[in-house]
Parts: C-alpha cells; sequence; structure tokens
C-alpha cells in the first residue's frame, strides 16, 4: 500500500517539475539557436558597417582630412564599440586636429588595456611632451622604446628613440640625450642615412667626437654623401682638429660653391692652420713668422678695440692698459733674430695675444677672421 | 512567512524537545525529487531559465533598436536632414496608431507596471505589453526618439516571466514575485550590469530584502546577463576613462555637481508632472498625432545642431566623456535633452528614462566640471569622472533610487576609487530633489495613472514601531521557580498584579495567575515549587528592539510577555501585554 503510495507520488513528481525542466531547456535551446541566427546576420551587418566607415576613415587619415577620418572612425566604432584599431586611429586623426585632449582619453583607455603598445606610447609621448609634461613623456617614450611593436619592431624602437633625443634636445637635456644617442649608435645598421640622422643629432647634443665617428661611417659607405660630409667638417671644426676639418669643408665647398656657411668655416679653418705656430711640422723660421704676424695682429685688435670701443675700454682700463703695456714692452723683441735668439718668448708672445684676444673679445666683440683663427688657437691650446 | 528565526522570538530548546520526536529521513525517490522540486527551489531554478529567456528577448530587442536606426536614419554618423525630421515624425504616427488600437499596455512606465503586477495583478502581466513594448519602443528609440532601451528591456522581462508564471501555475506568492524577477532580468541584460539592476529591483519595485526573493532576482539578473554577454559581447555601456581623485578638497566641485544635478532633476521631474497629465487631457484625436509631433521636434532640434538628442545617446556620452564637447556645448546638449525627453515621454511614446537620465546626467556633469576647471584649473577629474558622478547624480536626484545610483556608477565604470566623489554628489542632488519635490518620479506617475502602489521612498523613510516603543516597566517582583507555592501565597496581596512572571532556570520564563496560585493552595498544591508545577509551561519572550509586530504574535497567547535583554535572558527590561501593544498602534495612528 505505502509502496503503491510512493510509486503514485514519484509519477506525480515526474510528469511535473522534471518535465517542465526539460522543456523549458528544450524550449531554452531552440530560442537559442534562433538568437544565434539573428546575431550571426546583425554582427555580419555591423561588421561590414563597421570596415566600411574604417576603411572611409583610413583613407581619409592618409590624405590627412582629419575632420572627416574623425567623423569616419567615430561611426566605426558605433559598429564596434570596442575595436582597439578603431579608437587608436581615431586619437591620431584627433591628434590631427590638435584636439589633444580628447586624443589623450582615448589613448589613455587603450594603454590600460595594452600597457606595451608601442603606437599608443609614442602617442602618448606626444601629447605630454605638447603639453610640457616632461616626466610623462619620457615615460611613455621609454615605454614606446621597450614597447611590442607590430612590424619591424627594431625599426619602430629606432625611431621612437630618435623621437625621444629629439625631444630631449628641445628641452636642452643634452646630457640624457647623449646617453639616448650613444644606446642608439651601438645598435644602429650599417645604413649612411641613418648613421647621418644620428651624427646630426649628436652634434646638436654637442658630442663632436661621436658626431664625427658617425659621419666618417656614414662616408665610408657614401662617400658622396654631401650632407654628411659638410657635418663631419663641421664636427672637426668643434673638435678643433682643423687638418682634418679643412679636408672635409674643402670637399663640401667643391660640392656645394653656393654653401657660404661651410664656406666660412673653411676659411676660418685655414686661418686656423695658417697662424698656429704650435704646429709639429712647421720649421724655425716658419714658426717665427706665424709668431710675428700674430704679435702683430694681435696688437692691432688691441689698438682698433680701445680706438673704438671707448665705454669698453673705459670699463676694463686697468687691464687693458697694462696689456697695452706688456704689448709694447714685448714688440721690440718679438723680431726674427730675437726670436731665434731666445725660443721661449714663442710662448710668451702668444700668451699675451691670447690674453689680448679674449681680452678684446669681451670688451669689444666682433673680431675680425684673424682674430677668431686667434681665439679658436689659444682654445686649442689652453689645456696644455 | 516566518522571517525570524527561533532565537530571535526567543523560543528556547525546551521548546524543542517539547514537540514529538520527528520520525525518521524519507529516503525514497519520490520524497527525493519532492525535496529538490519544492517550491522555493523549483523557483530558484526557474528564475534562471526567466533570466535566460528575458536574455534573450532583450538582445533581439538591441538587435531591433540598431536595425531600425539603421534602416530610419542610416548608418552614418552624419545623419541626412531629411531622415532626421522624417523618421521620428512618422515613426511617431506609427506607434501612435499601435499604441491606441493594438498595445495600449505599451505606453506607461515598466517600473510602475511591473509593481502594479506585484501589488495588484498578483503577477500577472499580459505577454501582448512585452510584444507591444518590444515592437514600438524599438521603433521609437530607432527613429530617433529621445527614450531608452531599459525600461521596456525591464518589462519585456518582467512580461516574459508573468507568462511562465501562469502557465506553471505557481502559487500567488510566487506569481506575485515573479514580475519581479524578470524585471531584474530584463534590466540586467539592457544595462549590462547585474549589480544594479538586483539593487534597482529590490530598491523601487519590491522594496524590501529577504532570502528568497534576493536568491531569485540575483539568479535571474545573472543569467541574463550571462546570454547577453554571450550574443553581444562583455563591453561595459561606456569606455570609462582613468578616473582619480587627487584632494578630498576637489569634493567640493563634486558637491556642487550635486546640487546643480538636483536642480535639474527638479526640472526634469516637474516638466513631467505638470506636462503629462495636460497631455493626457487633450482630446482623443490628437493622441494620434502627439508622438508624431514630438518626434518633428526632436527631429527639428536634431536638424539645427544637436543629432546627439536623438535616440537612447550612449554614443555621445562616451564622447562627452572623452572631452569632445566644451562646457557651454554640454551644457545645452542637458538643456535640450530634457526638452526632448519630455516631449517623447508626455506624447505616450514608449520607452524608458533610464537613458535619458544616464545622458542628461553626464552632460550636466561634464559641463560643471568644464566651467569648474575653467575657474579652478588646478582640479584633477577629468571631464569623463565628472560625467561619470554626473549619471550618478541623476539617477539618484531623478530616479530617487540612491543606493543603485552609486552601484550603477561603480558597476559601470569598474572603478572603485569614484566611490567617495559619487556618494557625495549623489548625496547632495537626493536631498535637495527630495526637498523640492517631494514624490518620487515613479510614485507621480502611478498617481497619475490612478493606481496606488506603495511608495518606496516612503517606506523606506518609515517609522518602524519597537517591542520597545510599546512595553512598560516590570512593577511587581518576579517570582523564581525554586519558590514554594504556599510562599508564594503568602506573598500575594491586594496590590498584587493578577499576572506573575516566573523565571525559570537555567533561563527562560513562565507566568502563573494569582488564582491558578490560589487553586494550587485549594488543591493542596502549596509544597510544591513552581518550576515543578509549571513544567512544560514556559512563555516565549521578546527582546526590546523586535518590531512591534512580532510582539502580535504572542500577546493573544500570554497575557503578559516578558521584555528581555539581548545580553542576558535573566534581565527582565519590561513586561507588554494585548493592551500595551495596542494603545501603541492608535498613539501611532492618531500621531
Amino acid at each position: 500500500m505505502i509502496g503503491e503510495q510512493k510509486g503514485r507520488a514519484l509519477q506525480l513528481y515526474l510528469t511535473r517539475e522534471p518535465v517542465i525542466l526539460a522543456m523549458l531547456s528544450a524550449l531554452a535551446v531552440v530560442f537559442f539557436l534562433a538568437v544565434t541566427g539573428l546575431s550571426h546576420l546583425y554582427h555580419a551587418q555591423q561588421e561590414s558597417l563597421a570596415n566600411r566607415w574604417f576603411n572611409r576613415g583610413a583613407t581619409d587619415l592618409k590624405e590627412r582630412r582629419f575632420e572627416s577620418a574623425v567623423s569616419d572612425f567615430r561611426t566605426a566604432l558605433l559598429y564596434s564599440r570596442d575595436n582597439y584599431s578603431y579608437q587608436l586611429n581615431l586619437a591620431e586623426a584627433l591628434i590631427g586636429l590638435k584636439r589633444t585632449n580628447e586624443a589623450f582619453s582615448y589613448l589613455i583607455n587603450l594603454w590600460e588595456r595594452e600597457p606595451e603598445n608601442g603606437f599608443v606610447n609614442l602617442d602618448l609621448a606626444r601629447i605630454a611632451a605638447q603639453k610640457g609634461e616632461t616626466e610623462q613623456a619620457l615615460r611613455y617614450y621609454h615605454n614606446a622604446i621597450y614597447a611590442a611593436w607590430p612590424d619591424d619592431q627594431q625599426v619602430e624602437r629606432r625611431d621612437a628613440r630618435l623621437e625621444l633625443v629629439d625631444f630631449l634636445l628641445s628641452i636642452n637635456a643634452r646630457a640624457q640625450a647623449q646617453a639616448e644617442l650613444l644606446a642608439l649608435a651601438a645598435n644602429l645598421p650599417n645604413d649612411p642615412f641613418q648613421q647621418t640622422r644620428v651624427g646630426d643629432l649628436f652634434l646638436r647634443a654637442q658630442d663632436y667626437e661621436n658626431a664625427l665617428a658617425e659621419y666618417r661611417l656614414s662616408l665610408k659607405a657614401d662617400h658622396h654623401n654631401s650632407a654628411a660630409v659638410t657635418a663631419a667638417g663641421i664636427a672637426a671644426f668643434q673638435l678643433g682638429r682643423y687638418a682634418l676639418a679643412q679636408r672635409y669643408l674643402q670637399s663640401a665647398v667643391a660640392t656645394n660653391p653656393s654653401d657660404a656657411q661651410s664656406a666660412a668655416r673653411l676659411k676660418t679653418t685655414e686661418l686656423v692652420l695658417q697662424m698656429d705656430p704650435f704646429q709639429r711640422q712647421l720649421s724655425v723660421a716658419q714658426r717665427n713668422l706665424v709668431v710675428i704676424e700674430a704679435f702683430a695682429a694681435g696688437g692691432q685688435r688691441l689698438k682698433s678695440c680701445f680706438g673704438t670701443a671707448g665705454s669698453a675700454g673705459a670699463t676694463s682700463s686697468g687691464a687693458s692698459s697694462s696689456l697695452a703695456e706688456s704689448w709694447a714692452k714685448m714688440k721690440r723683441q718679438i723680431t726674427e733674430p730675437g726670436l731665434r735668439r731666445d725660443p721661449d718668448l714663442i710662448e710668451a708672445a702668444m700668451e699675451l695675444v691670447f690674453d689680448i684676444e679674449h681680452q678684446t673679445n669681451t670688451a669689444c666683440g666682433n673680431p675680425s677672421d684673424a682674430d677668431t683663427a686667434l681665439l679658436l688657437i689659444a682654445k686649442m691650446h689652453e689645456g696644455n | 512567512m516566518n522571517i525570524l528565526s527561533n532565537s530571535q522570538i526567543g523560543i528556547l530548546p525546551e521548546d524543542a524537545q517539547s514537540e514529538p520526536t520527528a520520525s525518521l529521513p524519507d529516503r525514497s525517490p519520490a520524497a527525493l525529487l519532492r525535496s529538490v522540486f519544492r517550491e522555493e527551489r523549483f523557483f530558484l531554478i526557474l528564475s534562471v531559465f526567466i533570466g535566460v529567456f528575458s536574455g534573450l528577448a532583450v538582445v533581439c530587442f538591441r538587435f531591433a533598436i540598431d536595425w531600425c536606426r539603421i534602416y530610419l536614419l542610416g548608418s552614418g554618423s552624419t545623419l541626412s536632414p531629411t531622415r532626421l525630421v522624417l523618421a521620428p515624425t512618422l515613426a511617431g504616427l506609427i506607434i501612435a496608431v499601435l499604441v491606441i488600437h493594438v498595445f495600449p499596455m505599451a505606453r506607461g512606465s515598466g517600473v510602475n507596471q511591473t509593481k502594479a503586477a506585484l501589488y495588484i495583478y498578483n503577477g500577472h502581466i499580459p505577454i501582448r505589453t512585452a510584444v507591444g513594448k518590444f515592437i514600438t519602443a524599438a521603433l521609437a528609440i530607432g527613429s530617433g526618439h529621445s527614450l531608452g532601451p531599459e525600461d521596456p528591456s525591464l518589462q519585456i522581462g518582467a512580461s516574459l516571466a508573468s507568462a511562465l508564471g501562469r502557465r506553471l501555475r505557481l502559487s500567488r506568492d510566487r506569481m506575485r514575485l515573479i514580475a519581479p524577477v524578470g524585471a531584474a532580468a530584463g534590466l540586467a541584460a539592457a544595462f549590462n550590469a547585474p549589480i544594479s539592476a538586483v539593487l534597482f529591483v529590490i530598491e523601487e519595485v519590491i522594496g524590501r530584502w529577504t532570502a528568497g526573493i534576493l536568491g531569485s532576482v540575483v539568479l535571474s539578473a545573472v543569467s541574463s546577463v550571462v546570454v547577453m554577454r554571450w550574443f553581444l559581447g562583455s563591453e561595459s555601456l561606456f569606455r570609462i576613462p582613468p578616473v582619480q581623485l587627487e584632494r578630498p578638497s576637489e569634493l567640493i566641485a563634486y558637491s556642487i555637481l550635486g546640487v546643480v544635478g538636483g536642480l535639474a532633476s527638479v526640472a526634469f521631474s516637474s516638466g513631467i508632472a505638470t506636462l503629462r497629465p495636460r497631455f493626457k487631457a487633450l482630446p482623443r484625436w490628437t493622441q494620434y498625432f502627439q508622438p508624431g509631433i514630438a518626434g518633428l521636434l526632436i527631429g527639428l532640434i536634431a536638424f539645427l545642431g544637436a543629432p546627439q538628442v536623438m535616440g537612447a545617446g550612449y554614443e555621445y556620452i562616451d564622447e562627452a566623456m572623452h572631452g569632445r564637447f566644451t562646457w557651454q556645448m554640454l551644457a545645452i546638449l542637458a538643456g535640450l535633452k530634457i526638452v526632448a525627453t519630455l516631449l517623447s515621454f508626455v506624447s505616450g511614446t514608449p520607452g524608458g528614462m533610464f537613458a535619458p537620465t544616464l545622458f542628461i546626467g553626464a552632460m550636466l556633469g561634464a559641463a560643471v566640471g568644464g566651467a569648474e576647471h575653467v575657474f579652478l584649473p588646478h582640479l584633477s577629474g577629468s571631464p569623463g569622472t565628472y560625467a561619470l558622478v554626473g549619471m550618478g547624480v541623476l539617477f539618484a536626484g531623478f530616479l530617487r533610487a540612491p543606493m543603485t545610483s552609486v552601484f550603477m556608477v561603480l558597476e559601470v565604470s569598474g572603478n572603485y576609487s569614484i566611490i567617495v566623489p559619487v556618494i557625495v554628489a549623489n548625496t547632495f542632488a537626493y536631498v535637495i530633489s527630495r526637498r523640492l519635490q517631494p514624490m518620487a518620479i515613479f510614485d507621480v506617475l502611478t498617481r497619475q495613472d490612478g493606481l496606488d502602489l506603495p511608495s518606496m521612498e516612503e517606506q523606506r523613510e518609515e517609522d518602524i514601531l519597537r517591542v520597545e516603543d510599546a512595553m512598560r516597566p516590570a512593577t511587581s517582583a518576579l517570582l523564581d521557580a525554586q519558590e514554594a507555592v504556599d510562599h508564594v501565597f503568602k506573598r500575594l496581596d491586594e496590590k498584587s498584579p493578577d499576572v506573575l512572571l516566573v523565571r525559570l532556570n537555567p533561563t527562560g520564563w513562565s507566568s502563573v495567575t494569582r488564582k491558578e496560585i490560589e487553586n494550587m493552595v485549594k488543591e493542596g498544591k502549596g509544597g510544591l515549587t513552581l518550576s515543578s508545577v509549571l513544567a512544560g509551561r514556559q512563555i516565549s519572550f521578546l527582546h526590546p528592539d523586535q518590531p512591534l509586530d512580532t510582539a502580535l504574535r504572542y500577546i493573544d497567547r500570554w497575557p503578559l510577555v516578558p521584555v528581555v535583554s539581548r545580553a542576558d535572558y535573566r534581565t527582565l527590561e519590561g513586561v507588554i501585554s494585548q493592551l500595551d501593544v495596542l494603545k501603541r498602534y492608535r498613539d501611532f495612528g492618531e500621531g
């Protein structure tokens, strides 16, 4: 009897709740499949619309029609709301429109999603650099340098570092720029264009030694690279290696006679070479002659400065009169026989000339070519 | 439903011991199935199915809205002027015919219809309502009417759940709850925010927290969100830029946003409260044209340079968060959206106000943030932060759902550092809105529709009477269980009360009347102790903090119920009788 009752109860439950649940499950599966079909249609349409608008945007961006590109990318995002590439392109179009704040808010979202993305870091670095946020800019530039890049990773990283160096130089952070350049130069391929580019940056960072090294490497591969020749001339000139500078500058002027700057620098270089009495290859007679000419030029400079720069002369009257006295006192000895007799006079005479050039340069400015050459010679021998 | 545990109502273990010994559990297959499919468990399983079906319906609803938008307004972001004006106008005319002749229940607020199902119609919402809402709201939102998909989704969920409950012939209690369970599922799928949906339904529809309801609502909301994410992805509604609060002093800036948001909420809800009855009072034939004219005016606003006010406008909220607009433009957009939403809603066009509320809040927030930045450039909050807080502010001020407003922002942003600004700003908005517009918008709409549904806001703030409000001090001495009956009898005099409380050992209480003591002495039981004569007559006791309603369960069984301390059940704090309870209720009603 009890068994019969239990059996009936079981039957009752089996004909109700489990069946209901089975039917609901079946219904859910049917609806699920139906919605899946609709979903395919929906997503196919959304994807097609998104692609269409994105392609339009990409074309507009390429042709620098930033306003249209922004509108197109926004529409594309309507159909593919979370698409990384669409947002990145939108941000770039916004940067093109100088709407950096807006671009920044998209980029920072993307950065949170993929902090290692090179493009995003580079764009964020550019925006931070524009805003003058140096610390942020450096952080994003460094991120970009060590970031993951989809295509040519080496090239992208190198370009990011070049841009960072450019930024550092623009804020006058030369030491940091030099450090970055050294890292860059160490991994530079044998490409004359890139070597010249890095050489230029070394030059801007006033690291003439490394600049000259890069230009030389570049010229080794391409002897006719006129820009590299000119820049190498400048670097050698700045390093005080005038013989080398003369060679490069002569070549530069020969290649491009209209290059007035190189011509002027060449002239100065030649004067330095002519007026430097400490060159080893000079004979005693030649050296004495050079010293006599330099001494005369110094006297001339002293005279012209105090003759024309009254106020300057007034302010430095004590020092200048002492220089004039020393010059007058030594004048009689600075002759061919005098110098031959006492070679130590060469040193003393040139020291006085250098003093005169320094003083007059401070007081009067506008040195003549010969005076400029003497100043450069002075600079060259100051350390000795 | 018994919501109190034994210890809460003061039933002691002795009571349980006095119950007949329970028989061994029945382990037969039928009993096993019965235990698995007990109604509350079956209801939980059913909640999952409700969530799945609601999620599927909401996904289809989203498809329908997007398809309507693409085919009616075009696929580009720059819309053709002809379509801008014609699409909402013509759609409005079609919607009017559908709402008047085919789906009359599609009009109105889904939240209120779900509440009506819960409190008036025993959970009944016709399936036709869901179909009507689906078609008309998709057409309205897709054609550019300034309305959102959340409220219709909520109603579609509720309607599906109700249909399922009817089909399965659930009990009346379950049927009443099934509509809110479906509503939570619909809202969760529409918002992609299950926590906010659960909170909203508890806060605004059901109004009370119990484990049974919460379990069902959570299950349905979660399963609907899972379904929705399966088809539409798990992206949140907006791309939220990083949020930060660098200095606590910046909370002042957010407070200002709270004040502005509160005032805007009042303007928005006053507009609806004033215009809706006037539009409804117009001759019946005008109802054929009201949605069309509203559509025409919205189209003109769009044509004149503000297409952002059309539709739900989520994409523009996103753009505002990313700093696309100037603060002046943001303020204009907030104002125009209020106008456009008023036009759409009061004309009887089906659709929800959640999305417009978020839009207005976001624009207003970003505008206030932008203006503050002009005067105080050191503020660290981005436009996105202010827009996000602004959304919460309008939610708190206009929809008057303070808890949901906070969690909604947290859930949408996924950033908990914003919680303090949100709470501060929302509190300002809520307080201002309550002060200037005493009745919440859902209650206003309910009254306008001629229904009398409980106001959740009033319920939340209702004073609850507790036992301590009605109890009185125990004036007579307590009897000890070890005292002899004779001894007690001798202590009795004229002033002794009719009912005496007896403290039992180790804990527990009993009571005895004077008459009973006299009878015991007459029967020759005077030498016995009280504990022996009162064996098995343990009475329940109460605690001072318990609701007074609880006392109603005991005061008719015992003339005097002890009120004891929770820290020590032997410490009597007072006593309570039926008369005390009734007197307190009468005074409360008069007060």
